[in-house]
């Protein structure tokens, strides 16, 4: 079921069989944006608990987002806007 | 051609509709014509096209779906046919531009930011503000676009796949790889910075 994704995803081992790790990885973004199944979610889970790298991995995807969400800043809509939009309409038959 | 629930709406229930259904989602949408355009004459144009077009085919919209994403997903597409063509390197943003929006008065009025946050703090907060923007403004406006999108106005995957016209798997992809070039360009920042903890 993940196929349609796994090309994008890269990294699988030679057996063409993805390890553990290699699993978690292509599920961070899932994870952080709120998509996996709960399958997903108590694999990810489960795993990163155990594995150091795959923890910080998480960490940082996490901070990324958050950097975006929580300090990017958002522009003032000018306050004719509204107005010239509603006149508009207005016009419109 | 619509399904016409009855009787015909007057214009004046059908501005009413028309302003109470979508006039609120123009907040977010006038700040993803502005992160698309960088450029606030564009943004103001693309968000009033944007807003006559949805007013056009108003009566295909069901009331109580989701107006944000069919409103997101026009802008989109106006975007595409109008604005990439005329501005051909909105991905290339002068640095001094960003600046200077950031230090125009304007935006100290945003809501209640100021008063009561220790100055310091602020003062940082702002700083990666523009840095997060900066980066972000450097990518292509596909990855800025997915980006937003998703960490910004907080889409799902599968209303991001409607108002892009794409795959979920191409979302998720392309998601991937915009993250991968944001955090690129902001690891560079902070090792500039001194923070080298990778």
């Amino acid at each position: 079921m993940e196929s349609k994704f796994t090309e994008a995803y890269q990294k699988t081992s030679e057996e063409g069989h993805e390890s553990d790790c290699d699993k978690t990885a292509h599920l961070l973004d899932l994870i952080i944006d709120g998509e996996a199944s709960a399958e997903e979610q108590s694999f990810f889970t489960t795993h990163i608990e155990d594995c150091a790298p795959c923890f910080e991995s998480h960490q940082k995807q996490k901070l990324l987002k958050n950097l975006v969400s929580g300090h990017l800043k958002r522009v003032i809509v000018p306050e004719s806007l509204a107005l010239s939009i509603k006149a508009r309409i207005q016009e419109t038959a | 051609m619509s399904e016409q629930t009855g009787k015909q709406m007057s214009k004046e229930e059908k501005d009413a509709r028309f302003e109470a259904e979508l006039l609120p989602v123009l907040d977010p949408l006038y700040n993803f014509a502005y992160r698309l355009t960088l450029d606030e004459d564009d943004a103001n144009d693309l968000v009033q096209e944007t807003y006559l077009k949805a007013y056009r085919f108003f009566d295909y919209f069901e009331q109580g779906t989701n107006a944000k994403a069919w409103l997101f997903r026009i802008l989109k597409n106006s975007f595409i046919n109008e604005f990439r063509k005329k501005s051909k390197q909105p991905a290339k943003v002068d640095y001094s531009e960003v600046e200077g929006y950031y230090n125009s008065d304007d935006v100290e009025g945003e809501g209640g930011v100021a008063t009561t946050t220790d100055l310091r703090t602020e003062s940082v907060q702002d700083l990666i503000g523009d840095e997060v923007a900066s980066a972000l403004n450097a990518l292509p406006v596909d990855f800025r676009t997915v980006i937003i999108l998703c960490d910004l106005e907080g889409f799902t995957y599968e209303e991001m796949a409607k108002i892009l016209d794409i795959p979920i798997g191409t979302v998720r992809s392309r998601l991937h790889r915009a993250r991968n070039s944001l955090k690129e360009k902001l690891e560079n920042y902070a090792k500039s910075m001194g923070y080298n903890n990778s």
